[in-house]
């Protein structure tokens, strides 16, 4: 079977996007899941010393905001995945 | 039964609403198709285009939208710092509404050192990054934070601050000892520590954007003038509040390095 017949260019792309499309569904609901965390801690806390209120809320800002940066990084692969493919000159020869 | 009648009205209107949206989607939709306009590129829409270069330096639409943006805001804060009363109006009432709220962050995240040594910097982060991002839903002028260089210089500005403000607070030998505070093994993951935070205040403020401006292009390629329209709503929330989270980091990190230890 001569392998170089195949269409390189159309297989690379299928499998470029679907693999951006599963690592971003499991990339977002992943830490999706810590910041349910983080939220329902804070809420339960808060909820329990209404008066510790602002310090609570800015420490459960503070790790939503941690928390969604490692979504954000999943969105800059496949962003680059997608755009801007480093390897595409590589496999598709320039 | 008069309460009836009004909740059918609001129901009978709510639905006209909605079948008016989507009757104009559609309509929409099928123009473009009709008129075979081929909509650009979504990679064209984000990302800025160089309009004239002086030398090696390209200047690009962001730093022109960036221009814009200074100038108005410095003009505005020209005219409005020249009209202060005691008896504040409208303008005057917003704005001392925001310093306030600076002032709030600051002094809850930064414990030790005088609160206006810090005030202009992060004032400058919250009011510049807070009317970068809203700049996207004028029309004919894009954000500048979706170009990675503006955060990127953003967090530059944070890093270089950081060792600033701790020499100043703590001196020099003092604001070094804190990286080898427990034992000196600490020493390289504190400068881990600062180099990767710095790459993760960039990463978020222009992930952020950029990933809320494509979900636009792409809805405006779909179905222009309505469907993104809930969208860009939306951006105007997430805006202010990537606006309050690089403050409220800065002044975290800020407040890391000039924090004076008890045990000397």
């Amino acid at each position: 079977m001569d392998l170089s017949a195949l269409p390189w260019d159309n297989i690379f792309i299928i499998i470029t996007v679907l693999v951006a499309g599963m690592g971003i569904v499991f990339g977002i609901s992943i830490p999706a899941i810590g910041q349910a965390i983080v939220a329902m801690s804070g809420l339960k806390a808060i909820s329990r010393q209404p008066e510790a209120g602002d310090r609570i809320n800015s420490i459960v800002l503070l790790s939503l905001a941690m928390l969604e940066s490692l979504a954000i990084y999943v969105l800059a692969v496949v962003l680059i995945l997608v755009f801007a493919n480093p390897m595409r000159t590589f496999i598709l020869g320039g | 039964m008069l309460k009836k009648k009004k909740n059918n009205k609001q129901t009978l209107s709510l639905i006209l609403v909605v079948l008016l949206v989507i009757a104009m989607a559609l309509i929409s939709f099928q123009m473009r198709q009709n008129q075979g306009f081929e909509p650009t590129p979504v990679t064209e829409e984000i990302s800025p285009s160089v309009v004239f270069s002086i030398g090696p330096l390209e200047v690009t639409t962001t730093v022109i939208n960036t221009w814009i943006m200074i100038a108005v805001l410095g003009i505005g804060a020209f005219f409005l710092g020249r009209s202060f009363k005691i008896r504040p109006g409208m303008f005057q009432n917003a704005i001392e509404f925001l310093v306030e709220a600076i002032r709030g962050i600051i002094s809850k995240n930064i414990e030790s050192g005088d609160p206006s040594l810090f005030f202009p910097i992060v004032a400058t982060f919250a009011i510049f990054i807070g009317a970068a991002n809203l700049l996207g839903l004028i029309p004919g002028l894009k954000s500048p934070t979706p170009d990675i260089n503006t955060p990127l210089a953003m967090a530059l500005i944070v890093f270089v601050s950081v060792p600033y403000f701790g020499i100043q607070t703590r001196g020099l030998w003092g604001y070094l000892k804190h990286y080898v505070q427990p034992i000196f093994l600490m020493l390289p993951i504190e400068v881990a520590s600062e180099i990767a935070r710095t790459f993760s205040l960039t990463f978020r403020l222009f992930g952020n954007i950029m990933g809320e401006e494509i979900i636009i292009a792409i809805l405006f390629l779909i179905s222009p003038f309505i469907l993104p329209v809930p969208m860009m709503l939306f951006s105007i929330f997430t805006g202010i509040l990537q606006a309050y989270i690089f403050t409220l980091l800065s002044c975290v990190y800020i407040g890391g390095a000039v924090k004076a230890h008890e045990t000397t």
